[in-house]
C-alpha cells in the first residue's frame, strides 16, 4: 500500500465508507505497519475532535428572517407573474403580423379617408357641374323652342322633361308652346312634358287657361283625360266655354262632357 | 416519498412552488449554519450567511438541473457566499471570527477535565482559524455524514480520491497547528 492509497483508505475508514472486509484488510494492514498506525491514531484522534465540534443552535430570528423573506418572494412573485401575463398578452398584440396587419388596416383607413374626402369636392363639383349642366339645357331648351323646325321644338319639349327641378322660365316657355305652337305634335309634347311638373301651380293653372286655346280634338282630349286624373275643378269652367264657343267633333264632345262630370 | 426528496423538493421550486424552499431550509439550516460557523464565523454572521445562501437559492433556482445531490449544489453555493462575504469583509476592515481576547478568556482558567475539554474545542478553533481557507472548509464538509466523497468533491471540484488525499492532509495540518497551540 503506498502513501496515498493509505490516505484515501484511512479516510475510507473513519468516514465509514468501508465494508467489514476492507475494514479488517486496513485493520490488518495497520498491524503489519507500526509507523502507518502513529500516523493513523493522530489522525483518528483529530478527525473525532472535528466530529465533536459542537455547534449552537441558531436562533428562532434566522427562521423569521427567512421565512419573511420567502414570503416576500413568493409575493413579489405572484405580482410578477400578474405583470409577465400582461407583457405576453402585449408580446402577442404587437406580433409581427399583427403589426403588419394593423399598419395596413391604418394604410387602408387613410388612404378611404382621403379618397372620401376628395369625394366630397367631386360631388360639390358635380353639383357645380351639375348647375351648369341645367343653365346649359335651359338655355338650350329655350333656344329649341324658338325654333322654326317643328322637330327641333320637339327636341326642345323633349329636353325639358331631363330637368330635375325645372325653371318657372322653362315652363313659360312651355306654356307658350302648348298654346302657340303651330304644330300639333310639339303641343301634345309639351302636355307630356308639363305633366311632370302638375305639383307646381303655376304649371296647373297654365294647364287649365291653355284648354280654351286648343283647336286639335286630340290636345282637347289629352288634356281632359289629365284634368281628370288631377281633379281640378278649376278646369270645368274652360272646358265649358269650349263647349259653348267652339265647334267640337261630337268623340270630343262627349268626352269632355263625361270629363266634367267626373270632376264634379 | 419520491415527492419529498430534496431533489424533489428543488425542482418544485425551480418551478415556481417557492413554498417547497421552506422545506428544504428546514432540512439544511443547522447543517449550513454549523458550516459557517465552523469556518469560524460568529453566529449572527452565520445565520446571515445561512439566509444569504437561500437568497441565492432562490435567485439561481433556474440554473437547478436536478443532477447530482442537491446538497453538493447547495454547499457549493454555501462556500460562495462565504467566500464573497469574506472578500467583501476583509476591504471593509470587519472582524468576522472569534476574537483572538474572547479565545483567551476561554483558556485561561481551566481547573477541570469539562473545561479542559472546553480548552481543547477552543484550541481546535484556533487551530481551524490558522488552517487556510480551502483546507479548513473540506474539513467542515466532511465532518458531515450525510455528505459522500463523491459529493464532497463535486462541491469543492476535484475527483472523489483527490478530495480524500485532501482531508488527510489537512486533518495533518491541522493536528500539527493544534499540537503547536497546545505547547504555546
Amino acid at each position: 500500500m503506498n502513501k496515498e492509497n493509505f490516505e484515501t483508505r484511512s479516510i475510507d475508514y473513519m468516514s465509514g465508507a468501508m465494508s467489514e472486509e476492507e475494514k479488517r484488510d486496513f485493520m490488518k494492514f495497520l498491524d503489519e505497519n507500526p509507523e502507518y498506525t502513529d500516523q493513523f491514531d493522530e489522525l483518528a484522534r483529530t478527525w473525532k475532535m472535528i466530529n465533536v465540534l459542537d455547534t449552537p443552535e441558531p436562533s428562532s430570528k434566522m427562521d423569521e428572517a427567512f421565512f419573511e423573506m420567502l414570503s416576500g418572494e413568493v409575493e413579489k412573485m405572484n405580482k410578477k407573474n400578474g405583470w409577465e401575463t400582461l407583457m405576453e398578452g402585449l408580446m402577442m398584440v404587437f406580433k409581427p403580423q399583427l403589426a403588419y396587419g394593423i399598419l395596413l388596416l391604418g394604410i387602408g383607413l387613410g388612404v378611404g379617408y382621403y379618397m372620401n374626402s376628395s369625394d366630397n369636392t367631386n360631388s360639390t363639383q358635380n353639383i357645380v357641374s351639375n348647375q351648369e349642366t341645367e343653365n346649359v339645357r335651359q338655355k338650350l331648351v329655350l333656344t329649341l323652342l324658338e325654333q322654326p323646325s317643328a322637330n327641333q321644338r320637339l327636341q326642345g319639349v323633349s329636353e325639358a322633361n331631363k330637368f330635375e327641378d325645372v325653371d318657372e322660365m322653362v315652363i313659360k316657355a312651355l306654356l307658350q308652346t302648348l298654346n302657340n305652337d303651330s304644330n300639333v305634335n310639339v303641343r301634345l309634347a309639351a302636355i307630356e312634358s308639363l305633366t311632370n311638373y302638375v305639383d307646381k301651380p303655376l304649371v296647373r293653372q297654365g294647364l287649365v287657361k291653355s284648354i280654351p286655346n286648343q283647336e286639335s280634338p286630340i290636345l282637347q282630349i289629352t288634356l281632359a283625360n289629365l284634368m281628370v286624373a288631377l281633379q281640378e275643378k278649376a278646369s270645368i269652367e274652360p272646358f265649358k266655354q269650349l263647349l259653348k264657343e267652339k265647334q267640337l267633333d261630337t268623340t270630343v264632345q262627349k268626352k269632355i262632357e263625361n270629363s266634367i262630370e267626373s270632376i264634379i | 416519498m419520491q415527492d419529498l426528496t430534496d431533489n424533489a423538493l428543488m425542482l418544485k421550486v425551480k418551478n415556481g412552488d417557492l413554498d417547497k424552499l421552506g422545506l428544504l431550509y428546514e432540512r439544511h439550516k443547522k447543517r449550513l449554519f454549523g458550516f459557517f460557523y465552523n469556518l469560524g464565523n460568529n453566529p449572527s454572521v452565520s445565520e446571515d450567511l445561512v439566509q444569504n445562501v437561500f437568497v441565492r437559492i432562490l435567485k439561481y433556482r433556474g440554473s437547478y438541473i436536478g443532477e447530482g445531490a442537491f446538497t453538493a449544489w447547495m454547499f457549493r453555493m454555501a462556500r460562495n457566499v462565504n467566500y464573497d462575504y469574506h472578500k467583501k469583509a476583509s476591504k471593509e476592515n470587519i472582524s468576522t471570527g472569534v476574537s483572538p481576547e474572547d479565545v483567551k478568556a476561554g483558556t485561561e482558567d481551566h481547573i477541570n477535565e469539562e473545561i479542559e475539554k472546553k480548552g481543547n474545542t477552543v484550541l481546535l478553533k484556533q487551530a481551524l482559524a490558522k488552517l487556510p481557507e480551502e483546507k479548513r472548509e473540506l474539513l467542515i464538509l466532511s465532518k458531515y455524514r450525510e455528505l459522500k466523497f463523491s459529493e464532497i468533491a463535486q462541491i469543492v471540484g476535484c475527483t472523489e480520491n483527490a478530495a480524500k488525499v485532501r482531508v488527510h492532509r489537512a486533518l495533518k495540518e491541522l493536528r500539527t497547528i493544534f499540537s503547536q497551540l497546545e505547547i504555546a
